[in-house]
């Protein structure tokens, strides 16, 4: 079925959701999403990032939607228009999301181990106002260790419940959840019991601010200062496809491999991610690409697309539809 | 005077017992259903009375019942939001009190118009009172052979259950009690899909507020057409009114949709005017979720008519002028009424009941508690009026379940008709902490019932 995102139109499966219609178009009229993450099952819905307007409903019934909806959890019907960065309802709507989330997400980002990959720090940056109209105390909480290798910072949590997503759903025990209600809210293990299973891990890299964090990795560098390196081994838990973070000739941290919207492409064992930190335990497959856009690859061996494009009269035509739309944009 | 069709027999002695209602005509429109009409002719007599959702919303019960998904080999269910919990709006548990067995009759013929053979009443944890009273009178009426198997020889089998739930506002919400009543944390789900087509354990479901099944009793026994007949326009039927505040004679009323709002007010049928003779300023007249009303224009809309108690009615004016009739708690203030600290209270509610899922309810109802309780103790600036109007746009319309709505409606319109008394409290700050009351200058113009009574 066709639906059309900010004027670009794009042929979809039936049951594909707004989001995912967008992304597959790409480019800034992806809307944001803080809380889906499309490997969890039932994501989604929860932060309001990614709301959008629906100005035509389908081809059946092109009335619009009363109210914005959540792009990441509404399939796209035939014939739908949608707009993102073009309705002036949603850019505030957003605004106000981002000033929402903010309120108690302390701006440490000097000292946060999630800089540079933080999606709320580029949420912010992109959506967000000059400063904040809020003058009440923030919520604060102390550190929480669950687990030997993982510290739970709530003061940073924004409450997505992608953590907790996937640990109901990559492992046979349910090992934490919310507690309270409200601005109350908050992550815990149950009775502050540690998390401990082999893909326990995964709640780092799927949380999208610091508050959950690798604490074989705290505080030992920036990310845009460290090289990712592509590699593998043969793992019996997982797939053993990771990405080791260098700095100087020892990896100091393995992730899972993230696409661009920041989501791993596969779950990865604790045992690749806390053990495995010597180069000879890994075959290397060549350095990460990471965007250009992306403040870690400043120093980094590749980026693209190069600045020289649009210089260049034979690149410019072959970029000519990328443009066009950005231009539109 | 109005014609009571849920409240007839209410002040008979003992007609919470099975047999004294029975006496007064109880359990015939089941009698009537399961005998001689097919499900799809009572949903289609549902439909003929215009029948609207009582909870608040006011969607068409019969319109909503057709939307039920007919899977075949698909349990199907009818759950009862008995989850109660608005503030000022308190007429299901007097229903659930007083004549407890009109509600098991309604879910009888419901769940047989429904094709359900499992039902549920969902009750407010704190209502142990009335979940006591209700199983009493499930267990009386499976005695008579009301529920159970084989219903009065008919072959149709109905379990009724109450199930208490954890005490919480967001469990009213359609989706999260489904949630709750599946055991799970009770957060509304992200719809679609609707419980119509997936609801309690994936199948479909119809949620139905109390006085909205009771209402099915009188709509069976005496057909769609008749009850059509009663109300005003699309606002059909009898209304189940808690009404509180500084009235006279606060308490639960039946009225005929249609009801001049000055009548329900002032006569003595109904609240009998405002009490210790002082001046009406200020209306909800649909429960705390509602916009707050000045007395001018709850009492004339902005075309200087009548405002009448009908959906229609006191929604004219849209939220410039108007209200809702949400799920029927008046509250009336008078003249000494502070609205600031009204606002407040109904803040610090909602972002006590928030259940956290979404961003801007989460934190924007906790915001807007702050910001007015600065101003209620003589902390506030001349901006916070617009900070909580600009904090209510960005929560409204943009949050999952209609709670966001719910707490955005009363700050915004309260500062919409009574800016002059929240900025009265930034200016007389001192005064403003030491008494808890705001300006009395907007009882005016003063009612005149003589004037509707003629």
């Amino acid at each position: 079925m066709k639906v059309t995102i900010d004027g670009i139109p794009v042929e979809v499966e039936p049951g594909t959701t707004i989001l995912n219609a967008a992304r597959q178009i790409g480019g800034d009229i992806v809307p944001p999403a803080m809380c889906y993450y499309s490997k969890l099952e039932g994501s989604g819905g929860k932060c309001r990032t990614c709301l959008v307007k629906v100005s035509k409903g389908s081809e059946k019934d092109p009335r619009p939607m009363p109210k914005l909806v959540a792009s990441c959890r509404t399939t796209v019907m035939d014939g739908m228009e949608v707009q993102n960065i073009t309705s002036p309802e949603v850019i505030e709507a957003r605004k106000g999301v981002v000033e929402m989330l903010l309120i108690n997400h302390p701006l440490d980002c000097p000292v946060c181990d999630q800089a540079g990959e933080c999606h709320l720090q580029d949420l912010g940056f992109e959506h967000g106002a000059a400063k904040t109209r809020y003058e009440f105390d923030r919520r604060t909480f102390e550190k929480i260790d669950i687990g030997d290798k993982i510290q739970l910072h709530m003061t940073r949590c924004i409450l997505c419940y992608r953590c907790v997503f996937t640990a109901d759903q990559i492992t046979n025990t349910r090992l934490h959840g919310i507690l309270n209600r409200g601005d109350h809210s908050e992550i815990s293990t149950y009775i502050s019991k540690a998390i401990d299973n082999d893909f326990s891990g995964n709640v780092i890299d799927v949380c999208p601010v610091g508050a959950l964090t690798d604490k074989t990795f705290r505080f030992k560098n920036r990310v845009w200062f460290t090289k990712p390196v592509d590699a593998h081994r043969d793992c019996d838990k997982c797939c053993g496809k990771t990405t080791l973070w260098y700095k100087g000739e020892d990896v100091i941290r393995v992730t899972g491999r993230k696409d661009v919207y920041g989501e791993v492409e596969e779950f990865i064992c604790n045992t690749c991610r806390f053990d495995k930190k010597k180069t000879a335990d890994w075959v290397i497959e060549g350095p990460r690409k990471i965007s250009h856009k992306s403040v870690i690859s400043s120093n980094h061996y590749e980026f693209t697309p190069l600045p020289v494009v649009k210089t260049n009269p034979v690149l410019m035509e072959a970029n000519k539809e990328q443009f066009e739309r950005d231009t539109r944009l | 005077m109005g014609r009571k069709l849920l409240l007839e027999h209410i002040n008979v002695p003992g007609i919470n017992t099975f047999d004294v209602y029975r006496s007064k005509g109880g359990y015939a429109s089941v009698e009537k259903a399961i005998k001689t009409m097919s499900p799809e002719a009572i949903v289609e007599e549902v439909k003929k009375s215009g029948l609207r959702g009582r909870g608040g919303a006011g969607f068409p019960t019969g319109m909503k019942w057709s939307f039920l998904a007919k899977p075949e080999g698909v349990a199907r269910y009818l759950v009862c939001n008995a989850d109660e919990s608005e503030p000022g709006t308190f007429k299901d548990r007097y229903l659930m009190t007083y004549i407890p067995h009109l509600l098991i009759e309604g879910m009888i013929v419901s769940s047989f118009a429904l094709g359900a053979n499992t039902s549920y009443i969902y009750v407010r944890g704190e209502m142990m009172p009335q979940i006591r009273i209700l199983e009493r009178a499930i267990a009386e009426a499976k005695a008579k052979g009301f529920l159970g198997k084989n219903i009065l020889g008919s072959g149709y089998d109905l379990e009724l259950y109450v199930q208490p739930g954890g005490g919480a506002y967001i469990c009213g919400e359609e989706t999260a009690l489904l949630e709750s009543l599946e055991g799970k944390r009770g957060n509304p789900r992200i719809k679609p899909p609707f419980p119509a087509i997936a609801g309690l354990y994936g199948c479909p479901t119809v949620v139905n507020n109390v006085e909205s099944i009771a209402a099915v009793v009188p709509i069976i026994n005496e057909g769609g057409d008749e009850y059509a007949k009663l109300g005003i326009g699309r606002s059909t039927g009898t209304k189940l009114i808690s009404a509180g505040g500084n009235l006279k004679k606060p308490g639960v009323y039946e009225i005929d949709l249609g009801l001049p709002v000055e009548e329900f007010i002032y006569s003595d049928e109904y609240c009998g005017g405002i009490a210790n003779g002082k001046r009406l300023k200020a209306v909800v007249a649909g429960g705390s979720s509602v916009p707050i009303l000045p007395a001018n224009l709850i009492l004339k809309t902005i075309n200087n008519e009548p405002r009448l108690m009908s959906y229609e009615s006191l929604a004219d004016g849209g939220f410039v002028t108007g209200t809702m009739m949400g799920s029927g708690g008046f509250i009336a203030y008078d003249e000494d009424a502070c609205i600031v600290r009204n606002t407040w209270n109904f803040a610090r509610f909602y972002h006590h009941e928030s259940c956290g899922q979404c961003s801007p309810c989460r934190e924007g109802t906790g915001w807007m508690e702050k910001v007015l309780h600065r101003l209620e103790y003589g902390h506030g600036k001349q901006s916070d009026m617009d900070l909580l109007v600009d904090i209510s746009k960005k929560i409204e319309g943009n949050t999952i379940c209609p709670l966001g709505d719910a707490a955005a409606w009363p700050v915004a319109s309260a500062i919409r008709h009574f800016r002059d008394e929240f900025e009265w409290h930034v200016t007389n700050a001192s005064e403003a902490v030491s008494r808890n009351y705001g300006l009395a200058h907007y009882a005016d113009p003063l009612p005149k019932l003589e004037a509707v009574a003629g």
